[in-house]
C-alpha cells in the first residue's frame, strides 16, 4: 500500500529520514518495498505570470514572452505552446532548473531570440492529469488558483512528498489504512498516534424520510451503517485531497467519490455512495442474489449473479455487489442530488468467493476479504460526513441507520509474562511486555505474572498467547534473539532410504558420464500421444490440473520419457554433439488411488543418450552396470515399448519382473520430437530397484588353482539370439565355469547368407583342484552339444 | 697354466670391448665360461697335471672364473642399461598432447546444493522425511492454519486437481503428516518439489524446490531456531556468516520471521548482490503456531517447536551466479557440464 509520508505525519510524527523510517518500520514487522521521492528530480521551477506574449519574428508557432517570476526584472522566454497568452499563471523553469529525465535548463537562443528559461507543461514536470486536471490541455500547465510569483511549484502541484510503499502482511489488514500505518509508525518512532477529532455538521431532517434499509442476510453482513446527504454539490476535490489520493495511487474523480476513497485509505473501511434518486423505492435491501439476477457494474461490465452472492438491492433489483463494486445505475454523477453513504462490514469468505467468481478484484473487496473491523465502521462513517461538510459537498441529514444486531465481543486473552517471553528466547521484562502492548493500544491488566489483555477490534490476527509473544518481540527487537543450540534428547537423523538410493544411482550414473536433468512434473496431454502407445495404455490416463497455466502444463506426467526425448532434442538442436542424461522424478497414476484418494506417485529413472559413440549396447551396458551395482541380475528379451525401434529394443528381466525397457528411439517418434540424430533411452522404476536390490554380502575366496581358457567359434543363423545361447552354454558347463563371454561376431560370403560366426571365450576353474584336461574337454563338449542341439550353432566345418 | 689364463683374459677383455649387444655378450660368455668354453677346457685339462699341481691350478682357474664372471656381469649390466635407455628414448611421447579424459558427469546443480543443505541438518540430528507432491488440501492448507477462502491462499497461487486435492505449495504437509504419526522429539527436514501457479520467467517457476525443517520438543525457543539457522549459515557459507531476523507472517508460525544472511559477496559491507544492504533474504521461519500443533495432535502446553523453509533455487542461483532460472530446467549439457 502506497502512502504519502505527509498523510501519515498528520496522525503520527516521523522525526527521522525516509531511509531510517523505512528501516524502523521493517524491523517492527511492516514490510516496505521502497519509497519514492516525488519531484526529487525537479529543481528551481517557480510560479510566473506571462506579462506579454508576442509572435516570434522568424517563426509561425513560437512566442516571445516576458514573464514575471517575482524578481526585479521580468524574464524573456521563448515559448512554443499554443495556449500561451498574456496574463496566465504558469510554472517557469529558470536558468539552471532541473526537470525529470535529467533535463537541465540553460540560457539559449531560439531562432535568434534569447530565452532565459522555459514555460512548462504538465508532462514536462511529470504531473499526472489526475492530480491537476488542467494539465490535460495541450501545452502549458495553467494554474487556476492564485499563487505568489516566484513560489516553488512543487508543493503547489503536490510533487514534493515521499511516498512509502508498504508491503502489508496478510494478517494485518488493519495496516491497509493510514491510521493503521500511523499507529505502527508511532510505535516504531516512539511518537504518539493521534486521531483527528470528528464532528459532523448536520442540517436537520430525518434519514428515515429519505431511505429505508433492511438487512436480510445478517450472516454475511454483520453491520450496515447508512447516512444521507442532500443537496449534493459534486465538484472537483481540493488540491490536498487530490495530492493524497495521487500519492496513494488513486485517481481523483470528484469530491464525493474522493471522500469515499479517502475514507477507505485513511480508516481501512471501504465505503460506497448511492445516488438515492436512482434507488428504486428509496429502499436498500442487503440480501443474497436469486436465480437469474444480473448487474451492470461501475466499469460498464454486465455480470450474471449466482444465487447466494451478497448484493445490495433496491426495491426491484441488485444495485451493488456487496463490498466488491457498485452498480452503474446508482453511481454518483454530476446530476446527483441526494445520496446515501454506506459503511458496512461484509463476510470475508463470501466476499472472496464472489470476487473470484465474478473476476472482480477491487481495493474494497481486498480489504473485506482480509477482514474489516466491525466496531470502527461508525467512526469511518462519521469521518466521511465530517468531510462532506469540510469540502462543502452537500448537507448531512440528521439521523443514522445502524443495523448491527450482534455487537462484536471483545477478544480477551489471558497469558503469563514468563511464557510470553520464554517462547521468544529473549528475556523480555514483564514491564516491557505491558508497555509494548499498551503502546499497541491493547488493554492490559497485570497481576504478577498473569496478564489479561483486551485486543483492539481491528487486530483480528491476535487470538492467543503466541500472538502476544510476537507483538512483544517485534517491538522489543528481533535483533535481541540470542543464538542457542538445540538441547534435549538427541535424534539419530540421516537421509531417507529413498534418498540414499537416489544418491547411489546418481553416483553410479555420473561416474559413467551422465548429467542429471530436471523437468516440470506437468506436461501437455498431447505429449504422451506422440509416443504412439496402445489405446488402453494406462499412461494415457493423466491427472489433469483444474487451473493450469496453459495447455502445455495441464496434466501430471505418467512417464519421464517424453521430457527426456525433448531434452535430447534440445541438445541436438543446440548442436551439442553428444549427451548422456538422466532424470529421477515422480510420475503420477490418476487411476490407482491411495487410501487417501491421492494418485499413486512412483519415482522413476529415465536415461537418454545420443552421440557418435552411443548405440544400443552402450546404453544397455550402462543399465546393466547400474543394476549390477545394486546387485540385480537380469536377462535380456527382445521386445519393448512401441516408441522404440522394433529391431533395437529390449526388456531386462529379473526372473518374471521387468526391470527396464530400453532401446533406440523409433524414427517416427524422433521426428515427432524434432530429433536430428539417433537416440537411446531406458526407463526404470526406483521403487522396484529399492525392493529388488541385494546387499553385496561376503567376498568370495581368492582362486587358488589355475584357470583354463577355451575359445569357441560357432556358426549359426543370423536370427539366433546370442544372449540365451550364451546363458545356456554357461549353464551346461557346470560349476567349473568361471566366466563366459562373447568377443566377436563375423559375417562373410563364405559363411553363407543369413549366417554369422560368433566367437566365445570360456574361463574354467576348479575351486579345490587343478582341472584335468579331461574335465575341460568334457565341459567344452557339453557346451557344444547344447549349442548344436538347441540353437543349431556348430563349429564351422 | 698361468699364461693360458692370461691369454684367455686378454681375449675376453679385447672381445668385451667390442661387444655392443646382449647376444654377443652371451656368445662370449659361452665361448669363455660355457661347457665347451675355453676356461672350462682348462679345467678339463687339469687331469693331465700332477696331483701336486692340481690344487694350485684349480684355485687359479676358479679365481679366473670369478673374475671373468664379474667382468661379463658388469658388461651385461652396462649393455642392459644402454638398451633400456635406447628403448626409453624410442618410447618418448608428446606428453603435452590432449589426453583421453573419461567423460565427466554430474548431478543437477540443485541436487548439489540440496545435498549440502541436507548434510548441514542431518549433522545436527535431523532426519529426512518425504511425502506426496499431489497432496490433500487438508494437509497442505487446513492443518497449516490456512482454512478455505483464507486470503493467505492468495500468496500461494495454488494448482488444484479438485476441491480436495492440490499440487503441494510447500513441503509443510510433510511436516503435518510427521506430527500426526510421530511423537516428539521430532527433528525432521522435508526437501522436495513444490508447485505454485507462477508463469515461468527469469526468477519464477511453477515448479521449484524447497526444504523445510521442523523441530518439536519440550522447551524449544526462538533462540534455538536462531542457533540452528546460524549453524546452517556458517556451514553452508563459511565462518562469519550470520543471520538477521525480521518480523513477518506465516499462518503456521507465531511468532514468524524472515531471515536474512550476511551477504556472501561482500560480507556485509554492501554491494550489488545485496543491493547495498549487506543482507540477503534466504528463508522464512518461526515458532510453530499452537493451533497447528493442536490440529496435528501435539499438546501446545507441553511442547513447542520451530519450523523453517528454504528455497533451493534461490541459493543455487546465488551460489553459482545463475542469471536465469530457466537454465535449471532446460537440460542443456553446455550448462550442466559446468557443475562438479
Amino acid at each position: 500500500m502506497k502512502v504519502p509520508m505527509q498523510w501519515i505525519k498528520e496522525y503520527a510524527d516521523i522525526p527521522v529520514s525516509a531511509e531510517e523510517y523505512q528501516n524502523k518500520m521493517i524491523m517492527i514487522g511492516n514490510g516496505v518495498e521502497g519509497y519514492e521521492e516525488l519531484g526529487a528530480e525537479i529543481e528551481n521551477v517557480v510560479v510566473g505570470r506571462v506579462l506579454t506574449c508576442e509572435p516570434h519574428p522568424d517563426s509561425d508557432h513560437l512566442h516571445v514572452t516576458t514573464v514575471d517570476v517575482g524578481e526585479e526584472e521580468p524574464l524573456n522566454i521563448v515559448c512554443g505552446a499554443p495556449n500561451c497568452e498574456a496574463g496566465i499563471l504558469v510554472p517557469v523553469a529558470k536558468i539552471g532548473a532541473k526537470l525529470p529525465g535529467g533535463i537541465k535548463i540553460k540560457k539559449g537562443k531560439l531562432r535568434g531570440v534569447a530565452s532565459e528559461g522555459m514555460l512548462c507543461g504538465g508532462d514536462e514536470l511529470g504531473v499526472p492529469v489526475e492530480l491537476y486536471p488542467h494539465v490535460g490541455a495541450a501545452g502549458l500547465l495553467i494554474f487556476n488558483e492564485e499563487y505568489p510569483l516566484g513560489a516553488d511549484v512543487k508543493p503547489i502541484l503536490g510533487i514534493e512528498d515521499t511516498v512509502m510503499d508498504f508491503e502489508v502482511l496478510a494478517n494485518r489488514p488493519d495496516c491497509l489504512s493510514v491510521w493503521g500505518i500511523a499507529r505502527e509508525t508511532a510505535v516504531a518512532c516512539g511518537t504518539t498516534f493521534t486521531k483527528p477529532e470528528i464532528t459532523v455538521k448536520e442540517c436537520g431532517g430525518d434519514i428515515h424520510d429519505y431511505v429505508k434499509v433492511d438487512v436480510e442476510a445478517t450472516d454475511l453482513c454483520p453491520r450496515y451503517i447508512a447516512r444521507v446527504i442532500k443537496d449534493v454539490r459534486v465538484g472537483p476535490s481540493p488540491m490536498w485531497l487530490r495530492k493524497y489520493l495521487n500519492g496513494a495511487g488513486m485517481r481523483s474523480i470528484n469530491n464525493v467519490v474522493d471522500i469515499t476513497n479517502f475514507i477507505m485509505l485513511e480508516t481501512g473501511h471501504p465505503m460506497h455512495a448511492f445516488d438515492l434518486d436512482m434507488v428504486e423505492g428509496h429502499h436498500i435491501i442487503v440480501r443474497k442474489a436469486t436465480e437469474g439476477e444480473h448487474i451492470t457494474t461501475l466499469d460498464g461490465k454486465q455480470h450474471d449473479l449466482t444465487p447466494g452472492q451478497l448484493v445490495i438491492c433496491d426495491a426491484q433489483k441488485p444495485s451493488c455487489v456487496a463490498g466488491i463494486m457498485g452498480g452503474e445505475e446508482s453511481e454518483i454523477t454530476e446530476k446527483t442530488h441526494t445520496m446515501m453513504f454506506e459503511c458496512a462490514v461484509f463476510d470475508r469468505a463470501a466476499t472472496r468467493v464472489t470476487s473470484r467468481a465474478l473476476g472482480i478484484r477491487t481495493e474494497s473487496s481486498g480489504r473485506f476479504e482480509k477482514g474489516v473491523s466491525v466496531k470502527t465502521a461508525m467512526e469511518a462513517m462519521q469521518r466521511a460526513c465530517q468531510m462532506v461538510g469540510e469540502l462543502d459537498a452537500g448537507d448531512v441529514v440528521s439521523g443514522i441507520i445502524d443495523i448491527y444486531p450482534e455487537p462484536a465481543k471483545e477478544q480477551v486473552i489471558t497469558g503469563s509474562c514468563q511464557r510470553i517471553a520464554h517462547r521468544t528466547g529473549v528475556d523480555i521484562p514483564a514491564e516491557d511486555i505491558v508497555r509494548i502492548l499498551k503502546d499497541l493500544h491493547f488493554g492490559v491488566e497485570r497481576n504478577g505474572d498473569q496478564l489479561t489483555v483486551t485486543v483492539p477490534d481491528y487486530r483480528q490476527d491476535v487470538d492467543g498467547e503466541a500472538d502476544l509473544s510476537e507483538e512483544a518481540l517485534r517491538v522489543f527487537g528481533y535483533d535481541k534473539i540470542p543464538s542457542t543450540l538445540l538441547r534435549g534428547e538427541t535424534t539419530p537423523g540421516g537421509r531417507s532410504e529413498r534418498m540414499r538410493l537416489k544418491d547411489e544411482v546418481s553416483a553410479c550414473l555420473t561416474g559413467m558420464g551422465f548429467y542429471e536433468i530436471m523437468n516440470f512434473s506437468f506436461v501437455s496431454p498431447k505429449t504422451v500421444m506422440k509416443l504412439d502407445m496402445g489405446e488402453d495404455d494406462p499412461r494415457l490416463c493423466q491427472l489433469p490440473i483444474r487451473n493450469p497455466l496453459g495447455e502445455d502444463t495441464s496434466v501430471m506426467r505418467t512417464t519421464l520419457a517424453p521430457d527426456m526425448l525433448s531434452t535430447l532434442a534440445l541438445n541436438m538442436n543446440h548442436n551439442n554433439d553428444a549427451a548422456r542424461l538422466f532424470e529421477i522424478a515422480a510420475v503420477f497414476d490418476a487411476d490407482n488411488r491411495t487410501e487417501e484418494n491421492l494418485p499413486t506417485e512412483t519415482q522413476k529413472l529415465c536415461l537418454g543418450v545420443y552421440g557418435k559413440e552411443e548405440d544400443f549396447f552402450t546404453l544397455r551396458g550402462v543399465v546393466e552396470r547400474l543394476l549390477a551395482t545394486l546387485g540385480i541380475e537380469t536377462t535380456v528379451e527382445a521386445r519393448g515399448e512401441s516408441y522404440l525401434h522394433p529391431g533395437r529394443k529390449a526388456v531386462l528381466m529379473a526372473g518374471d519382473e521387468r526391470v527396464c525397457c530400453l532401446g533406440e528411439v523409433h524414427p517416427a517418434v524422433r521426428e515427432e520430437f524434432d530429433m536430428t540424430a539417433r537416440a537411446y533411452i531406458a526407463e526404470l522404476d526406483m521403487a522396484q530397484l529399492a525392493r529388488m536390490r541385494k546387499p553385496m554380502g561376503a567376498v568370495k575366496p581368492m582362486p587358488r588353482y589355475p584357470a583354463v581358457t577355451r575359445d569357441l567359434s560357432l556358426v549359426m543363423s543370423e536370427d539366433t539370439h546370442v544372449g540365451p545361447l550364451l546363458a545356456d552354454m554357461a549353464k551346461a558347463a557346470g560349476p567349473i565355469l568361471e566366466d563366459a563371454k562373447m568377443f566377436d561376431v563375423y559375417r562373410s560370403a563364405a559363411l553363407g547368407e543369413n549366417m554369422k560366426s560368433v566367437a566365445f571365450s570360456f574361463i574354467l576353474r576348479g575351486a579345490d583342484r587343478t582341472l584335468t584336461e579331461a574335465e575341460v574337454a568334457k565341459a567344452m563338449e557339453k557346451i557344444q552339444k547344447i549349442a548344436a542341439e538347441k540353437y543349431n550353432a556348430v563349429i564351422r566345418a | 697354466m698361468k699364461e693360458k689364463i692370461a691369454q684367455i683374459e686378454q681375449l675376453l677383455v679385447s672381445e668385451l670391448a667390442g661387444c655392443d649387444n646382449l647376444q654377443a655378450l652371451d656368445a662370449l660368455r659361452v665361448k669363455v665360461l660355457g661347457k665347451k668354453g675355453e676356461l672350462t677346457a682348462l679345467l678339463r685339462g687339469m687331469g693331465q697335471l700332477s696331483p701336486e699341481e692340481r690344487p694350485a691350478a684349480g684355485q687359479m682357474i676358479n679365481e679366473a672364473r670369478e673374475k671373468f664372471t664379474a667382468l661379463l656381469e658388469d658388461k651385461q649390466a652396462l649393455l642392459k642399461k644402454q638398451a633400456q635407455e635406447e628403448a626409453l628414448k624410442r618410447e618418448t611421447i608428446d606428453v603435452t598432447q590432449p589426453a583421453a579424459t573419461p567423460k565427466a558427469g554430474s548431478v543437477h546443480p540443485m541436487t548439489l546444493v540440496l545435498n549440502e543443505v541436507i548434510d548441514c541438518f542431518t549433522g545436527m540430528g535431523f532426519e529426512v522425511v518425504e511425502g506426496p507432491e499431489v497432496e490433500l488440501d487438508h494437509y497442505n492448507f487446513e492443518l497449516m492454519n490456512i482454512p478455505k477462502n483464507h486470503p493467505a491462499r492468495d500468496a500461494q497461487d495454488t494448482f488444484y486437481v479438485d476441491d480436495n486435492i492440490v499440487l503441494r505449495t510447500h513441503t509443510s504437509p510433510v511436516q503435518a503428516r510427521t506430527m500426526l504419526t510421530r511423537k516428539p522429539p521430532i527433528r525432521v527436514i522435508c526437501p522436495g518439489r513444490v508447485y505454485r501457479a507462477d508463469e515461468m520467467d527469469a526468477t519464477h517457476s511453477p515448479v521449484f524446490h524447497q526444504m523445510e525443517g521442523l523441530v518439536i520438543d519440550k522447551d524449544v525457543t526462538m533462540a534455538d531456531l536462531r542457533g540452528t539457522l546460524n549453524a546452517f549459515a556458517e556451514r553452508l557459507y563459511g565462518k562469519g556468516i550470520t543471520t538477521r531476523f525480521r518480523p513477518s507472517f506465516f499462518p503456521f508460525t507465531e511468532p514468524s520471521a524472515e531471515v536474512d544472511l550476511t551477504c556472501v559477496a561482500c560480507h556485509g559491507k554492501g554491494c550489488r548482490v545485496c543491493k547495498g544492504t549487506g543482507w540477503i533474504e534466504v528463508l522464512g521461519c518461526g515458532m510453530v503456531n499452537p493451533h497447528v500443533l493442536e490440529m496435528c495432535g501435539i499438546d501446545p502446553n507441553e511442547y513447542s517447536g520451530f519450523a523453517f523453509g528454504i528455497g533451493i533455487e534461490r541459493i543455487t542461483m546465488q551460489r553459482y551466479g545463475i542469471p536465469d532460472l530457466r537454465l535449471l530446467f532446460e537440460g542443456d549439457v553446455r550448462f550442466l557440464g559446468q557443475f562438479r
